[in-house]
C-alpha cells in the first residue's frame, strides 16, 4: 500500500478494513459503447453482508472484478479495505491477501485435489509449506470436507467445489469475501451446506460479504439486498 | 504444497502433452548428440594418424583438404633436418586402401626400417621389412588380430598378395590398425618416387618445440606444421568442414525443437486459460505464473535430454552399422554428451517456452474466467 492510500484511510474511517466504498463508477466496454457500470454509487461497511441482485448484463460481475482489482474503471472512487483501488501498486497482492475470490463455476483446478485447490492462494505468500498444509486442512474442516481432502473436482458434487472455492477464497485471511453466483448452479441442499458455512464463518469472525445471486431466496439471507439496473443501484420502491 | 511440487505435478498430470513436448526436445538432442559423436569419431580418425608417431609434432603440405593428401619431398625431410634444434625427422608416405566391408579405409604407411623406432613402432612378432622387399608387409598388432593374420600369412594389398613378416605394436590404436611397407618399393607403387605425406619431428631436449617450428615454418611457405587438434583444424579443410556442418546442423536442430515447443505450448495455452485466471485470480503475480511455465518447461527439458541421449546412441548404432560408414565410424562416448545434451535441452525449451509464458503472464484473469 502507498503511503499517499495510507493516510486517506486515517482520514476517513469509513472506508477502512472491511468496508467499501464506491462512488460515481463507471466502466465501458467497446470502446464506450457498453456502458456496463453506468455511476454506480455504493457503501458497505466492515462486517457488513450485502446481496446484489439485478437482470442478466447490468454489471454485476463487472462491478465484482472491479472490487477484486481484477479491472480497474474508468472513473469513480472506489476504496476497498482501505486500499484506492483507482491507483494500486500490486494488485497480485491486494487479491492475494485482502479479498478472497468466489465465481460461479470453475474455481477449481481439475488436476489438483480439494487440499492442493486450497493451497495454491498460499504459495508466494510468508507461509512454510508445513503451515500451508495445516491451515489447508484446517480450511476444509471448516467447510464440512475434512474427508474430501484427496479428491479432485471431477470427483466432487457442485456443491462441495463452491465450499473448497470459499475456503480457498478464505486461505490468507481477507476481510472481504467476493462470491459472484456462488450458489447459481447448485440444488437447494447444497445451497443451503454452502450458506450455512458462510453463516459459521461470520460467527468465527467479523467478514465482509458481498455476494451477487439470481436467486432472491439466497439474496434475502444478507443484511441487505442491493438492486443494480444498468449499471446503477436502484432506489428501493417499498 | 511447494511451488516446485506443483511444477512437477502439473507435468505430471498431463502426460501427453509434456510426453509429447519431450519427444520434441528429444528429437532435437539426438540429433545434436549424435551429430557430435559422429563429428567427434570422424575427426579423430582423422586426426589419429598425427598421434602414431611419436613426435613432438608433424609437418604437412600446407593447404591441403585432407592431410592423408598431403605432398611432400625427401628433399623437404633433408631440410628440416638441418634445421636447428631438430634432432630427427621421419618421412613418411601415406594412403588408404579399401581391404574388406569390415576394413573400408586402411592406413597404409611407406617407412624406412630405420625409421621404425624412432617412430615409436614396436615388433610384437616376426621381424622388420627389409628396406627394398617388394613383397613385405607389417600388420598392425589391432589389424591382424582383426583379419586373422599372422607372421608368415598373406595379405592382398595395393594389388599384389603380400607376406606379413612381423606384426607391430605403436600403443595407438589408430596406428594398430595400419599396414607398413618399405618405403621405396611403397613409393615406387604410388608412383612417386621421393615422395612423402608427413614429416614426424623431434626436438633437441631443452629446445622450445615452439621455436622449432616456427623455424620449421620459415624454411618454406609450403610447410605446416600441427602438434594440436587445433592445428590440425588449420591444416586440414576437411576437419573445418565438417565442423562447420556440424555447427549448422546443431543450429538447425535448435531452432526447429524450440518451434515444436513453442507449437506444444502455445495450444496447450488455450485449455490452460480458465487455469491461469484462477492463479491470476487468487493473486498470483505475472512473474510466479511465467516461472511456473518456466520451470514445467524445464522438467520437460530434463525428461527431453535424458530420452535423446538415448536415442542418439540408437541412432549412433545404425550408423555405424550403415554399410557405407562400417568401419569409418569409431564412436567414442564421452561425458561431454551428457553436458551438451542438457544444454541443448534447455536452450530448445526456453527459447519454445519464451513466447507461450510471456502471453499467460498477459493473459487477462476476468477474460479467462469468461470464457466458456
Ligand atoms: N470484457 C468485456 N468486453 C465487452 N463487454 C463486456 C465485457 N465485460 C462485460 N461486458 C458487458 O458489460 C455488461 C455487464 O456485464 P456483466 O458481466 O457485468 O453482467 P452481469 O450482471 O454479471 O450479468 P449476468 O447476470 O448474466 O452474469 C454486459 O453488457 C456485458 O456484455
Ligand atoms: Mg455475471
Amino acid at each position: 500500500m502507498s503511503s499517499q492510500t495510507r493516510s486517506e484511510t486515517r482520514r476517513e474511517v469509513s472506508t477502512g478494513t472491511g468496508a467499501i466504498v464506491a462512488e460515481n463508477l463507471v466502466k465501458s466496454f467497446d470502446k464506450g459503447i457498453v456502458k456496463a457500470l453506468d455511476g454506480l454509487t455504493l457503501r458497505v461497511s466492515a462486517g457488513e453482508y450485502v446481496s446484489i441482485t439485478g437482470p442478466s448484463g447490468c454489471g454485476k460481475s463487472t462491478l465484482m472484478h472491479m472490487l477484486a482489482a481484477l479491472d480497474r474503471p474508468d472513473s469513480g472512487r472506489l476504496m476497498v479495505d482501505g486500499a484506492d483501488l483507482m491507483r494500486l501498486h500490486d494488485p497480485d497482492g491486494f487479491r492475494r491477501s485482502r479479498v478472497g475470490l468466489v465465481f460461479q463455476m470453475h474455481n477449481l483446478l481439475a488436476h489438483l485435489d480439494a487440499k492442493a485447490n486450497v493451497s495454491i492462494a498460499m504459495l508466494g505468500t510468508s507461509r512454510t509449506r508445513r503451515q500451508i498444509s495445516e491451515r489447508a486442512d484446517e480450511l476444509l474442516e471448516m467447510v464440512g470436507l475434512a474427508a474430501f481432502s484427496h479428491r479432485r473436482p471431477p470427483e466432487m458434487s457442485g456443491g462441495e467445489r463452491q465450499r473448497v472455492a470459499i475456503a480457498r477464497a478464505l486461505a490468507n485471511e481477507p476481510s472481504i469475501l467476493l462470491a459472484d453466483e456462488p450458489t447459481g448452479s447448485l440444488d437447494s441442499h447444497s445451497v443451503d451446506r454452502v450458506l450455512n458455512v458462510l453463516d459459521d464463518l461470520r460467527r468465527e469472525r467479523p467478514v465482509t460479504i458481498v455476494m451477487v445471486t439470481h436467486d432472491d431466496g439466497v439474496a434475502m439471507t444478507a443484511d441487505r439486498m442491493i438492486h443494480l439496473v444498468d449499471g446503477r443501484v436502484s432506489e428501493p420502491t417499498a | 504444497m511447494s511451488f516446485g511440487w506443483l511444477v512437477r505435478h502439473n507435468v505430471w498430470s498431463k502426460k501427453v502433452r509434456s510426453g509429447l513436448t519431450a519427444l520434441a526436445v528429444a528429437i532435437g538432442v539426438m540429433t545434436v548428440v549424435a551429430l557430435g559423436i559422429v563429428t567427434d569419431s570422424l575427426k579423430t580418425t582423422a586426426a589419429g594418424v598425427l598421434q602414431v608417431g611419436a613426435a613432438d609434432f608433424t609437418v604437412a603440405q600446407k593447404g591441403v583438404n585432407d592431410i592423408l593428401s598431403s605432398a611432400l619431398t625427401e628433399q623437404q625431410l633433408a631440410k628440416v633436418r638441418g634445421i636447428d634444434g631438430v634432432r630427427s625427422a621421419t618421412g613418411v608416405l601415406l594412403d588408404t586402401e579399401r581391404l574388406d566391408k569390415a576394413h573400408p579405409l586402411v592406413v597404409e604407411v611407406g617407412i624406412k626400417p630405420v625409421d621404425l623406432k624412432p617412430f615409436g613402432v614396436q615388433i610384437a612378432d616376426g621381424r622388420a621389412f627389409r628396406a627394398d622387399a617388394e613383397n613385405e608387409v607389417m600388420l598392425g598388432i589391432h589389424l591382424a588380430q582383426d583379419l586373422g593374420i599372422k607372421v608368415g600369412g598373406t595379405i592382398h594389398v595395393t594389388d599384389k598378395t603380400m607376406r606379413v613378416v612381423g606384426v607391430f605394436n605403436t600403443g595407438n590404436t589408430f596406428g594398430d590398425s595400419t599396414v607398413m611397407f618399405p618405403l621405396a618399393p611403397f613409393q615406387a607403387y604410388q608412383r612417386q618416387p621421393g615422395g612423402l605425406s608427413l614429416l614426424f619431428v623431434k626436438v633437441d631436449p631443452g629446445t622450445k618445440v615452439s621455436q622449432v617450428r616456427s623455424a620449421v615454418e620459415r624454411s618454406s611457405p609450403l610447410l605446416v606444421t600441427i602438434s594440436s587438434l587445433i592445428d590440425f583444424g588449420r591444416a586440414d579443410r576437411s576437419y573445418q568442414l565438417i565442423t562447420a556442418a556440424d555447427r549448422a546442423a546443431t543450429f538447425l536442430a535448435i531452432a526447429v525443437g524450440a518451434i515444436f515447443v513453442m507449437n506444444a505450448m502455445v495450444l496447450s495455452l488455450v485449455e490452460r486459460y480458465r487455469e491461469f485466471g484462477i492463479l491470476r485470480a487468487v493473486g498470483w503475480s505475472r512473474r510466479r505464473l511465467i516461472a511456473l511455465v518456466f520451470g514445467e518447461a524445464m522438467v520437460i527439458a530434463f525428461i527431453g535430454a535424458a530420452l535423446g541421449v538415448g536415442l542418439g546412441f540408437v541412432a549412433i548404432s545404425i550408423l555405424e552399422n550403415l554399410p557405407s560408414l562400417e568401419g569409418v565410424l569409431k564412436p567414442t562416448f564421452e561425458s561431454w554428451v551428457f553436458g551438451r545434451a542438457l544444454l541443448t535441452a534447455i536452450l530448445v525449451t526456453a527459447i519454445g517456452a519464451l513466447y507461450p509464458a510471456l502471453r499467460a503472464a498477459h493473459l487477462s484473469p476476468q477474460e479467462a474466467m469468461r470464457r466458456e
